[in-house]
Formats: C-alpha cells, structure tokens, sequence
C-alpha cells in the first residue's frame, strides 16, 4: 500500500509499506494492503511501520488521524 | 575645517557600523531562507488536513453530524479577542510599526454594531506587548520569546488557551493581526478572522504558504488546491470513533496549524524586513565612509600646505 505520514515539521514517512500499526482511540490497529476506507483518531503511542524491503520503522505520535483512502492509499496527519 | 584627527575618530566609528549592518544583513537572508523553509515543510500536513476536513463537511450535509463548535459563528458577540503578533527584537525597519498602524486603523473603522462588543488583547511577541501597554489595552496574556523560528510545541499553549477560552465563552470572536509575506521584499500587515474557522479562511492560509515570487514561487503551479469530495465514496468510510468526534478533533488541529502558521508567516517576515533594514544601514554607511574619506583627506592636506607655507616664511624670514 501507499503509506503517507506526515507532520508539522516534516515528512516522516512517505513511499508503499506492508503494514502500518498505530494505537487509536478504540485500541490498537494494524494497517494491511486493500483495507476497507477509514478515518480514526490516533492517540499517543508508537507508530510501527514495515516497509516492502521489510524493513521497521518506529515513529512517537502525539495524537493525529488515520486515513484509508480508495485505491490502496493510506495518509496519517500527526503531532509529534 | 575639523581637524584630521577628529574625522578620522568618526571615519572609525561608521565604518565599524557598517560592519555590524552588513553582519546583520546576511545573518537576516539565511535566517529568512530557512524559516520559508520550515514553512514550506508543513505544507503536505496542511493539505491532507484540509482534505479530510472537506471530505468530513459532506457528511455534515448527508447525516446529522453537527459542526464543532470551533466552526458555529455565534449570534450574540460580547466580547473579541484580538491577537497582536509582532517580533521580539527592534531593528527591523518597519515591521512592527506597520501592523500597529493596520491594528489602530482597524479599531478606528469599527463600525456602530461593534461599539459595544468588548475588547480583550493577547500580545504574541515583545515588541507588541510593550506597545499594547503603552497604550493601556488590557492584555489578557503574552506569549514572547519565540526566538527565530517557532516550533510547533511553542504554539501549543498559545492555540490551547485561545481555544480553551472560546469554548469557555471568554470571547466570541478571535481576529488576528499579523504580517502576510508576500515576498522577500514585500511585507504585508493583514487582518484576519481566526475563530469561528472558516474553511475559506483556512484554505487561504495554507496559499498563502507559498510566496508570491521568489524561490519558491513556482511552487505553487504543482498543487492545486480545489478539493471536490465525492459524496459518494464518502459515505463508504468507516469512522471511528464516530464523525462528531473526529470532526471536532479534526477542527482543534486545523486551528493550531493556522497559529503556527500565522506566527511562522511573522518570522519570515521579521527577517526580511530586517534584512532590509540592514542593507539600507549599511548602504548609508558606506556612503558617509566615502564622505568622510574624502574630508579626511582633504583636511590632511591643508594642514600639510599651511605647515609648508609657514616654513617656508621662516626661512625667507631668515635670510
């Protein structure tokens, strides 16, 4: 999938990713290819997210939202 | 004529100020540079933000989701909250003057109907504090010290205490007095309506990230900033934990991103307008360089042909 996540600051990830896990308001989520269209409100927590080279990368988020959009893409917006 | 000596004490003196401006001056450039940059960076956040908000309002229209209360423009306005952003430091020309006197000239146009509605200050920089207190407004709070560039943890505070109180009723309105950089040489003082947001307004803000020329200008041909959500594929999205919440959190990060702009706006614009500043004290000084170079000289000179002329006598004298 396309994975976008983006801060005040800067960009801290952008380029396609198998898998985004995240902490939300009703838990921990796990984002995985084709997932059905969302929008959820993040809380604090660590970002993991698995490159395709399947690489992991770890980022701290504040708060922020998640979005699954159409067509594979999958764009966060956070606080850091 | 002044003695040579005299001359070349202040000769010492203007050139060792240009030296100063001239170190200011490119100090001012990179620092300019590099808050544009900081500016530029947030871009790609304030675009997806945006989006998703577009994309949320239609569910305002098709559901019974409600907008937040930072959006409500409210009937009944008692009291307005004016924010004032100015620079901590002086010598940048007329930066700071300049959105005084777009502050004063607005207060003066106030139509009837705002007669009665009251009147609180909050000073974002020291140069406006002093100038709010000089004036006997009464200012609520400061948030000074930003330094050169504000961070977005810097902001927090300020954005949290003005949303805090608008939902608390201290004030109905928020209208915000800052510079707009429209380029490296130009400076605009700018009014604007910060609360209730309105998408407008926002958007406005997130164009006006970019320059008018300059650097970065040609930028703004790469994004366009229409956003057209499609009903229907709205509809298909799972949101969790419900659209009113998500909405109304949505609506507090779009604020504080405005903030932060509005402020990192002020800096870049703090830095060039010293940078001009700067260049046009060290232009002066060169040119009374010159002047007094040439008096120097000139003085030099007649002393030295006196000094002949009265030797010269003396040995006439002699003979």
């Amino acid at each position: 999938m396309k994975l976008s996540i983006y801060s005040l600051k800067k960009v801290l990830f952008q380029g396609s990713a198998q898998l985004l896990n995240c902490k939300t308001q009703l838990g921990e989520i796990t984002v995985l290819d084709n997932h059905e269209p969302l929008i959820i409100v993040l809380t604090k927590g660590t970002a993991r997210i698995k490159d395709d080279t399947g690489n992991e990368h770890f980022l701290e988020i504040k708060s922020g939202f998640l979005e699954v959009r159409q067509e594979n893409e999958v764009r966060c917006i956070v606080e850091q | 004529m002044e003695s040579p000596q005299n001359i070349k004490k202040r000769l010492k003196s203007v050139n060792n100020i240009g030296q100063i401006t001239k170190a200011m001056e490119l100090v001012s450039a990179t620092k300019m540079r590099k808050s544009q940059e900081i500016a530029l960076a947030s871009r790609p956040y304030a675009f997806a933000g945006l989006e998703l908000l577009a994309n949320l309002s239609v569910l305002e229209k098709t559901s019974k989701l409600k907008m937040p209360k930072l959006f409500e423009v409210r009937k009944k306005i008692n009291k307005v909250l004016f924010i004032v952003v100015s620079s901590d430091k002086g010598l940048a020309g007329a930066f700071n003057s300049s959105v005084f006197k777009k502050f004063e000239a607005h207060l003066k146009i106030e139509k009837e109907e705002w007669k009665k509605e009251q009147h609180i200050y909050l000073a974002v920089g020291e140069k406006a504090y002093q100038y709010l207190n000089k004036k006997g407004f009464k200012v609520v709070k400061k948030f000074i010290h930003a330094g050169d560039f504000t961070t977005p943890e810097q902001v927090l505070p300020l954005s949290d205490f003005i949303i805090k109180g608008y939902l608390n009723y201290d004030f109905d309105r928020v209208i915000a007095v800052s510079t707009h950089f429209r380029s490296a040489l130009k400076q605009e003082p700018h009014i604007r309506r910060v609360l209730p947001i309105d998408f407008e307004h926002v958007k406005d803000t997130i164009k006006e990230i970019i320059p008018e020329k300059g650097k970065f200008a040609e930028l703004i041909k790469e994004h366009r900033i229409d956003f057209v959500p499609d009903e229907k594929k709205v509809a298909e999205y799972l949101i969790e934990p419900n659209p009113q919440e998500v909405i109304e959190k949505l609506a507090e990060h779009l604020f504080f991103m405005q903030v932060y702009h509005l402020i990192l706006e002020a800096n870049a614009s703090e830095h060039s307008a010293r940078r001009m500043a700067m260049k046009t004290a060290s232009d002066n000084a060169k040119d009374l360089g010159e002047t007094l170079n040439l008096q120097y000289n000139k003085s030099r000179q007649s002393r030295i042909t006196t000094e002949i002329a009265e030797i010269s006598a003396g040995a006439e004298a002699q003979q």
